[in-house]
Protein backbone atom coordinates (compact mmCIF):
# COMPACT_ATOMS: atom_id res chain seq x y z
CA UNK A 1 0.00 0.00 0.00
CA UNK A 2 2.47 2.57 0.87
CA UNK A 3 4.92 1.58 -2.06
CA UNK A 4 2.38 0.80 -4.01
CA UNK A 5 0.27 3.72 -3.70
CA UNK A 6 1.14 6.14 -1.33
CA UNK A 7 4.77 7.59 -2.32
CA UNK A 8 4.36 7.24 -6.20
CA UNK A 9 1.42 10.13 -5.15
CA UNK A 10 3.58 11.91 -2.69
CA UNK A 11 6.32 11.86 -5.46
CA UNK A 12 3.54 12.99 -8.28
CA UNK A 13 2.34 15.95 -5.48
CA UNK A 14 6.01 17.44 -5.07
CA UNK A 15 6.77 16.88 -9.17
CA UNK A 16 3.15 18.81 -9.82
CA UNK A 17 4.45 21.47 -7.47
CA UNK A 18 7.66 21.88 -8.91
CA UNK A 19 6.24 22.60 -12.33
CA UNK A 20 3.54 25.02 -11.07
CA UNK A 21 6.08 27.20 -9.99
CA UNK A 22 7.72 26.79 -13.68
CA UNK A 23 4.09 28.13 -14.60
CA UNK A 24 4.27 31.18 -11.97
CA UNK A 25 1.20 29.27 -10.16
CA UNK A 26 1.04 31.63 -6.86
CA UNK A 27 -0.33 30.86 -3.29
CA UNK A 28 -2.46 28.16 -2.13
CA UNK A 29 -3.49 27.32 -6.24
CA UNK A 30 0.06 25.75 -5.88
CA UNK A 31 -0.69 23.09 -3.68
CA UNK A 32 -4.09 22.31 -5.49
CA UNK A 33 -2.11 22.11 -8.16
CA UNK A 34 0.38 19.53 -6.46
CA UNK A 35 -2.48 17.66 -4.98
CA UNK A 36 -4.47 17.75 -8.60
CA UNK A 37 -1.37 15.88 -10.01
CA UNK A 38 -1.48 13.34 -6.77
CA UNK A 39 -4.55 12.94 -7.92
CA UNK A 40 -4.09 11.71 -10.91
CA UNK A 41 -1.95 9.20 -10.44
CA UNK A 42 -3.52 7.55 -7.71
CA UNK A 43 -6.74 7.39 -9.89
CA UNK A 44 -4.13 6.06 -12.26
CA UNK A 45 -3.03 3.32 -10.37
CA UNK A 46 -6.06 2.35 -9.20
CA UNK A 47 -7.37 1.48 -12.73
CA UNK A 48 -4.11 -0.14 -13.48
CA UNK A 49 -5.50 -3.14 -11.11
CA UNK A 50 -8.77 -3.33 -13.26
CA UNK A 51 -8.09 -2.41 -16.77
CA UNK A 52 -5.56 -4.18 -18.98
CA UNK A 53 -4.40 -1.93 -21.28
CA UNK A 54 -2.41 1.17 -19.72
CA UNK A 55 -4.21 3.68 -22.54
CA UNK A 56 -7.27 3.19 -20.87
CA UNK A 57 -5.65 3.77 -17.50
CA UNK A 58 -4.41 7.27 -18.91
CA UNK A 59 -7.46 8.28 -20.19
CA UNK A 60 -9.37 7.96 -16.83
CA UNK A 61 -6.97 9.27 -15.01
CA UNK A 62 -7.24 12.82 -17.47
CA UNK A 63 -11.01 12.12 -16.84
CA UNK A 64 -10.49 12.91 -12.87
CA UNK A 65 -7.52 15.28 -13.44
CA UNK A 66 -10.18 17.31 -15.77
CA UNK A 67 -12.89 16.96 -13.68
CA UNK A 68 -11.13 17.86 -10.24
CA UNK A 69 -9.61 20.89 -12.17
CA UNK A 70 -12.76 22.32 -13.69
CA UNK A 71 -14.99 22.42 -10.32
CA UNK A 72 -12.07 23.72 -8.55
CA UNK A 73 -11.89 26.43 -10.63
CA UNK A 74 -15.42 27.00 -10.61
CA UNK A 75 -15.26 27.18 -7.14
CA UNK A 76 -12.52 29.89 -7.47
CA UNK A 77 -13.27 31.30 -10.35
CA UNK A 78 -9.78 30.77 -12.76
CA UNK A 79 -9.38 29.09 -15.74
CA UNK A 80 -9.36 25.56 -15.11
CA UNK A 81 -5.76 25.27 -17.19
CA UNK A 82 -4.27 26.28 -14.30
CA UNK A 83 -4.53 23.27 -12.27
CA UNK A 84 -4.62 21.06 -15.47
CA UNK A 85 -1.25 22.16 -16.80
CA UNK A 86 0.87 21.09 -13.64
CA UNK A 87 -1.34 18.20 -12.93
CA UNK A 88 -1.03 16.68 -15.84
CA UNK A 89 3.02 16.41 -16.19
CA UNK A 90 3.13 12.92 -13.95
CA UNK A 91 0.99 11.26 -16.40
CA UNK A 92 2.21 13.14 -20.14
CA UNK A 93 4.53 10.70 -21.75
CA UNK A 94 7.40 12.60 -21.99
CA UNK A 95 9.89 9.55 -21.82
CA UNK A 96 8.07 8.04 -24.38
CA UNK A 97 8.94 10.52 -26.40
CA UNK A 98 12.78 11.14 -25.57
CA UNK A 99 13.04 6.93 -25.71
CA UNK A 100 11.51 7.17 -29.10
CA UNK A 101 13.78 9.81 -31.35
CA UNK A 102 16.50 8.02 -28.78
CA UNK A 103 15.85 4.83 -30.91
CA UNK A 104 15.52 6.76 -33.95
CA UNK A 105 18.85 8.24 -34.04
CA UNK A 106 20.60 5.21 -32.81
CA UNK A 107 19.02 3.62 -35.84
CA UNK A 108 16.64 1.28 -34.67
CA UNK A 109 13.77 2.71 -36.66
CA UNK A 110 11.10 -0.37 -35.39
CA UNK A 111 11.60 0.16 -31.83
CA UNK A 112 11.27 4.13 -32.60
CA UNK A 113 8.26 3.23 -34.57
CA UNK A 114 6.60 1.03 -31.92
CA UNK A 115 7.80 3.53 -28.95
CA UNK A 116 6.39 6.57 -31.13
CA UNK A 117 2.99 4.98 -31.81
CA UNK A 118 2.09 4.12 -28.21
CA UNK A 119 3.12 7.86 -27.40
CA UNK A 120 1.40 8.81 -29.67
CA UNK A 121 -1.68 6.35 -27.71
CA UNK A 122 -0.65 7.77 -24.74
CA UNK A 123 -1.26 11.52 -25.72
CA UNK A 124 -4.18 11.23 -27.63
CA UNK A 125 -5.97 9.47 -24.21
CA UNK A 126 -5.13 12.81 -21.87
CA UNK A 127 -6.42 14.87 -24.74
CA UNK A 128 -9.47 13.01 -25.22
CA UNK A 129 -9.76 13.26 -21.55
CA UNK A 130 -9.35 16.75 -21.20
CA UNK A 131 -12.00 16.98 -24.07
CA UNK A 132 -14.26 14.74 -22.75
CA UNK A 133 -15.02 16.97 -19.58
CA UNK A 134 -14.32 19.90 -21.36
CA UNK A 135 -17.23 18.95 -23.64
CA UNK A 136 -19.85 17.80 -20.67
CA UNK A 137 -18.94 21.37 -19.08
CA UNK A 138 -19.75 23.19 -21.71
CA UNK A 139 -22.87 21.46 -22.73
CA UNK A 140 -23.80 22.02 -19.28
CA UNK A 141 -23.53 25.40 -19.19
CA UNK A 142 -25.22 25.94 -22.46
CA UNK A 143 -28.42 23.95 -21.40
CA UNK A 144 -27.97 25.93 -18.14
CA UNK A 145 -28.38 29.24 -19.99
CA UNK A 146 -31.06 27.85 -22.05
CA UNK A 147 -33.21 27.00 -18.49
CA UNK A 148 -32.46 30.35 -17.32
CA UNK A 149 -33.57 32.16 -20.39
CA UNK A 150 -37.00 30.12 -20.37
CA UNK A 151 -37.85 30.73 -17.08
CA UNK A 152 -39.64 33.95 -17.08
CA UNK A 153 -37.82 36.97 -15.28
CA UNK A 154 -40.28 37.77 -12.14
CA UNK A 155 -40.80 33.62 -10.88
CA UNK A 156 -38.62 32.95 -8.18
CA UNK A 157 -35.55 30.97 -8.45
CA UNK B 1 -13.53 53.43 -26.88
CA UNK B 2 -12.90 54.29 -30.87
CA UNK B 3 -12.77 51.44 -32.98
CA UNK B 4 -9.33 51.59 -33.55
CA UNK B 5 -8.59 52.04 -29.47
CA UNK B 6 -10.52 48.81 -29.13
CA UNK B 7 -9.04 46.83 -31.23
CA UNK B 8 -5.51 47.59 -30.11
CA UNK B 9 -6.95 46.69 -26.92
CA UNK B 10 -8.37 43.75 -27.14
CA UNK B 11 -5.21 41.93 -29.76
CA UNK B 12 -2.76 43.38 -26.73
CA UNK B 13 -4.66 41.41 -24.07
CA UNK B 14 -5.16 38.26 -26.56
CA UNK B 15 -1.72 38.32 -27.38
CA UNK B 16 -0.88 38.38 -23.77
CA UNK B 17 -2.75 35.75 -23.26
CA UNK B 18 -1.53 33.77 -25.45
CA UNK B 19 2.40 34.35 -24.32
CA UNK B 20 1.51 32.86 -21.18
CA UNK B 21 -0.08 29.86 -22.26
CA UNK B 22 -3.37 29.92 -23.03
CA UNK B 23 -5.13 27.32 -25.39
CA UNK B 24 -6.02 28.97 -28.98
CA UNK B 25 -10.02 29.05 -28.33
CA UNK B 26 -9.54 31.10 -25.14
CA UNK B 27 -7.88 33.43 -27.12
CA UNK B 28 -9.75 33.81 -30.18
CA UNK B 29 -13.36 33.41 -27.83
CA UNK B 30 -11.87 36.80 -25.62
CA UNK B 31 -10.83 38.88 -28.34
CA UNK B 32 -13.72 38.53 -30.41
CA UNK B 33 -16.21 38.81 -26.94
CA UNK B 34 -14.35 41.86 -26.09
CA UNK B 35 -15.08 43.41 -29.43
CA UNK B 36 -18.35 42.89 -29.49
CA UNK B 37 -19.06 44.19 -26.44
CA UNK B 38 -18.14 47.20 -27.27
CA UNK B 39 -20.71 47.33 -29.92
CA UNK B 40 -18.31 45.71 -33.26
CA UNK B 41 -20.36 44.32 -35.84
CA UNK B 42 -18.43 41.50 -36.99
CA UNK B 43 -15.34 40.33 -35.61
CA UNK B 44 -13.30 37.71 -37.40
CA UNK B 45 -10.11 36.36 -35.13
CA UNK B 46 -7.40 33.94 -36.23
CA UNK B 47 -4.49 32.94 -33.62
CA UNK B 48 -1.77 30.09 -33.96
CA UNK B 49 0.65 29.67 -31.75
CA UNK B 50 2.68 32.41 -33.36
CA UNK B 51 0.67 34.73 -34.37
CA UNK B 52 -2.88 37.04 -34.30
CA UNK B 53 -5.05 38.14 -36.65
CA UNK B 54 -8.54 40.07 -35.88
CA UNK B 55 -10.37 42.00 -37.96
CA UNK B 56 -13.38 44.04 -36.89
CA UNK B 57 -16.41 46.24 -38.47
CA UNK B 58 -17.35 48.67 -36.45
CA UNK B 59 -20.48 50.45 -35.59
CA UNK B 60 -20.27 52.83 -37.93
CA UNK B 61 -19.66 50.17 -40.89
CA UNK B 62 -15.69 51.17 -41.11
CA UNK B 63 -13.68 48.05 -40.54
CA UNK B 64 -9.62 47.39 -39.37
CA UNK B 65 -7.61 44.90 -39.13
CA UNK B 66 -4.73 44.44 -36.30
CA UNK B 67 -1.82 41.72 -36.93
CA UNK B 68 0.49 40.77 -33.76
CA UNK B 69 3.51 38.49 -34.47
CA UNK B 70 4.35 36.39 -31.18
CA UNK B 71 8.19 35.64 -30.60
CA UNK B 72 8.59 33.54 -27.39
CA UNK B 73 6.04 31.99 -24.98
CA UNK B 74 6.83 32.30 -21.56
CA UNK B 75 3.82 30.04 -19.71
CA UNK B 76 2.75 32.39 -16.79
CA UNK B 77 -0.64 30.77 -15.40
CA UNK B 78 -0.49 33.31 -12.66
CA UNK B 79 -0.92 36.31 -15.45
CA UNK B 80 -3.06 34.46 -17.55
CA UNK B 81 -5.78 34.30 -14.86
CA UNK B 82 -5.47 37.53 -14.51
CA UNK B 83 -5.98 38.62 -18.25
CA UNK B 84 -8.94 36.42 -18.25
CA UNK B 85 -10.21 38.10 -15.13
CA UNK B 86 -9.91 40.95 -16.53
CA UNK B 87 -11.77 40.73 -20.18
CA UNK B 88 -14.70 39.39 -18.01
CA UNK B 89 -14.39 42.56 -16.46
CA UNK B 90 -14.24 44.09 -19.77
CA UNK B 91 -17.21 42.57 -21.38
CA UNK B 92 -19.34 43.32 -17.85
CA UNK B 93 -18.86 46.46 -17.48
CA UNK B 94 -17.30 47.85 -20.73
CA UNK B 95 -14.85 50.73 -18.85
CA UNK B 96 -13.06 53.26 -20.44
CA UNK B 97 -9.28 53.12 -22.04
CA UNK B 98 -7.47 54.13 -19.84
CA UNK B 99 -8.66 51.98 -16.98
CA UNK B 100 -8.05 49.13 -19.08
CA UNK B 101 -4.68 50.03 -20.26
CA UNK B 102 -3.64 50.54 -17.01
CA UNK B 103 -4.77 47.16 -15.77
CA UNK B 104 -2.98 45.84 -18.43
CA UNK B 105 0.29 47.51 -17.33
CA UNK B 106 -0.54 46.51 -13.68
CA UNK B 107 -0.69 42.77 -14.65
CA UNK B 108 2.47 42.84 -16.83
CA UNK B 109 4.01 43.88 -13.79
CA UNK B 110 2.93 41.31 -11.70
CA UNK B 111 5.81 39.01 -9.79
CA UNK B 112 7.44 35.73 -11.17
CA UNK B 113 9.30 33.49 -9.05
CA UNK B 114 12.84 34.40 -8.56
CA UNK B 115 15.34 32.13 -11.02
CA UNK B 116 16.80 30.79 -7.21
CA UNK B 117 13.80 29.30 -6.58
CA UNK B 118 13.43 28.16 -10.48
CA UNK B 119 16.32 26.53 -10.04
CA UNK B 120 15.56 24.41 -6.63
CA UNK B 121 12.38 23.72 -8.29
CA UNK B 122 14.27 21.80 -10.94
CA UNK B 123 16.37 20.45 -8.62
CA UNK B 124 13.05 18.96 -7.17
CA UNK B 125 11.64 17.54 -10.00
CA UNK B 126 14.22 15.67 -10.72
CA UNK B 127 14.32 14.21 -7.65
CA UNK B 128 11.26 13.39 -7.14
CA UNK B 129 10.71 12.03 -10.91
CA UNK B 130 14.49 10.19 -10.27
CA UNK B 131 12.30 8.40 -7.47
CA UNK B 132 9.10 8.13 -9.40
CA UNK B 133 10.70 5.94 -12.27
CA UNK B 134 12.19 3.56 -9.74
CA UNK B 135 15.41 5.28 -8.62
CA UNK B 136 16.77 4.68 -5.59
CA UNK B 137 17.39 7.64 -2.81
CA UNK B 138 21.10 7.47 -3.95
CA UNK B 139 19.80 8.12 -7.80
CA UNK B 140 17.62 10.64 -6.88
CA UNK B 141 20.17 12.63 -4.77
CA UNK B 142 22.36 12.19 -7.68
CA UNK B 143 19.14 13.94 -9.98
CA UNK B 144 18.68 16.48 -7.83
CA UNK B 145 22.07 17.71 -8.36
CA UNK B 146 22.04 17.39 -11.93
CA UNK B 147 18.76 19.65 -11.97
CA UNK B 148 20.12 22.50 -10.00
CA UNK B 149 22.95 22.03 -12.80
CA UNK B 150 20.89 21.95 -15.74
CA UNK B 151 18.52 24.53 -14.80
CA UNK B 152 21.59 27.38 -13.74
CA UNK B 153 23.13 26.60 -16.75
CA UNK B 154 20.33 26.59 -19.14
CA UNK B 155 19.16 30.04 -17.29
CA UNK B 156 23.15 31.33 -18.19
CA UNK B 157 22.26 29.98 -21.72
CA UNK B 158 19.43 31.71 -22.69
CA UNK B 159 21.02 35.48 -21.93
CA UNK B 160 23.15 34.71 -24.82
CA UNK B 161 19.54 34.66 -27.30
CA UNK B 162 20.59 31.02 -28.77
CA UNK B 163 17.69 29.41 -29.75
CA UNK B 164 15.84 27.19 -27.49
CA UNK B 165 16.99 23.64 -29.65
CA UNK B 166 20.53 24.39 -28.94
CA UNK B 167 19.76 25.07 -25.29
CA UNK B 168 17.90 22.00 -24.55
CA UNK B 169 21.32 20.26 -26.51
CA UNK B 170 23.34 21.83 -23.67
CA UNK B 171 21.06 21.30 -20.79
CA UNK B 172 20.50 17.77 -21.63
CA UNK B 173 24.09 17.15 -22.15
CA UNK B 174 24.73 18.57 -18.56
CA UNK B 175 22.31 16.07 -17.26
CA UNK B 176 23.74 13.19 -19.22
CA UNK B 177 27.11 13.96 -18.10
CA UNK B 178 26.14 14.36 -14.29
CA UNK B 179 24.36 10.93 -14.36
CA UNK B 180 27.23 8.94 -16.52
CA UNK B 181 30.21 10.25 -14.03
CA UNK B 182 28.35 9.43 -10.87
CA UNK B 183 27.42 6.00 -11.98
CA UNK B 184 30.80 5.82 -13.52
CA UNK B 185 32.75 6.92 -9.68
CA UNK B 186 30.26 4.85 -8.27
CA UNK B 187 27.83 7.12 -6.57
CA UNK B 188 25.06 5.86 -7.83
CA UNK B 189 23.26 2.80 -9.33
CA UNK B 190 20.69 3.54 -12.29
CA UNK B 191 21.80 5.95 -15.12
CA UNK B 192 18.60 5.50 -16.98
CA UNK B 193 16.25 6.36 -13.89
CA UNK B 194 18.54 9.84 -13.43
CA UNK B 195 18.45 10.38 -16.92
CA UNK B 196 15.13 10.42 -17.74
CA UNK B 197 14.34 11.93 -14.03
CA UNK B 198 16.09 14.87 -14.73
CA UNK B 199 15.05 15.14 -18.29
CA UNK B 200 11.35 15.15 -17.48
CA UNK B 201 12.24 19.38 -16.75
CA UNK B 202 12.33 19.20 -20.86
CA UNK B 203 10.70 16.85 -22.13
CA UNK B 204 8.04 17.83 -24.63
CA UNK B 205 5.52 15.78 -23.30
CA UNK B 206 2.76 18.30 -22.59
CA UNK B 207 2.99 20.16 -25.88
CA UNK B 208 2.62 16.43 -27.98
CA UNK B 209 -0.79 16.42 -25.46
CA UNK B 210 -1.94 20.14 -26.25
CA UNK B 211 -1.26 19.66 -29.95
CA UNK B 212 -3.13 16.42 -30.07
CA UNK B 213 -5.54 18.25 -28.10
CA UNK B 214 -5.51 21.02 -30.52
CA UNK B 215 -6.07 18.62 -33.45
CA UNK B 216 -9.52 16.92 -32.24
CA UNK B 217 -11.00 20.59 -31.58
CA UNK B 218 -10.14 21.48 -34.99
CA UNK B 219 -6.97 23.93 -34.59
CA UNK B 220 -5.11 22.19 -36.93
CA UNK B 221 -2.30 24.63 -38.08
CA UNK B 222 -1.90 25.33 -33.73
CA UNK B 223 -1.90 21.61 -33.35
CA UNK B 224 1.25 20.97 -36.35
CA UNK B 225 3.04 23.75 -34.96
CA UNK B 226 3.26 22.11 -31.46
CA UNK B 227 3.85 18.94 -32.88
CA UNK B 228 6.93 19.56 -34.67
CA UNK B 229 8.48 21.85 -31.79
CA UNK B 230 7.77 18.88 -29.70
CA UNK B 231 9.42 16.44 -32.19
CA UNK B 232 12.76 19.35 -32.56
CA UNK B 233 12.58 19.42 -28.65
CA UNK B 234 12.98 15.96 -28.18
CA UNK B 235 15.58 15.14 -30.77
CA UNK B 236 17.50 18.15 -29.56
CA UNK B 237 17.54 15.94 -25.82
CA UNK B 238 17.75 13.29 -27.30
CA UNK B 239 21.37 14.49 -29.17
CA UNK B 240 22.30 16.27 -26.19
CA UNK B 241 22.14 12.91 -23.67
CA UNK B 242 23.92 10.94 -26.55
CA UNK B 243 26.95 13.72 -27.04
CA UNK B 244 27.69 13.43 -23.37
CA UNK B 245 27.39 9.46 -23.25
CA UNK B 246 29.51 9.23 -26.13
CA UNK B 247 32.44 11.67 -25.33
CA UNK B 248 32.69 10.57 -22.11
CA UNK B 249 32.18 6.85 -22.39
CA UNK B 250 35.21 7.36 -25.05
CA UNK B 251 37.06 9.51 -22.51
CA UNK B 252 36.33 6.94 -19.19
CA UNK B 253 35.11 3.87 -20.75
CA UNK B 254 31.12 2.54 -20.57
CA UNK B 255 29.36 1.71 -17.28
Amino acid sequence: MLTGFILPCLYAFFASLGFGIFDNIRGNKLFFAGFCGSLGWFVYLAAERLLISDIECYFWATVAISLFAEFAARLQKVPATLYLVPALIPLVPGGGVYYSVEAAILGETERAASLGLHTLGIAGALAMGIITVTSLMRLYNVLAARRRLRRPASAPR
Amino acid sequence: MDDQKLIDTATAIGCRMLEHGAEIYRVEETISRICLAYGAKEVDVFAIPSSIVVSVTGADGGSWTRTRRIKNQNVDLDKLDRFNNLSRVICRDRPAADWVEGEIARINAQPVYSSALQVFACALVSFFFTLFFGGDLRDASVAFAAGLAMKYFSKRLERFGLSSFLINIAASATAGAFAFLSVRFGAALHIDKIIIGTLMNLVPGLSLTNSIRDFIVGDLMAGLMKLTETLLTATGIAIGVMLALRFLGGVFGGV
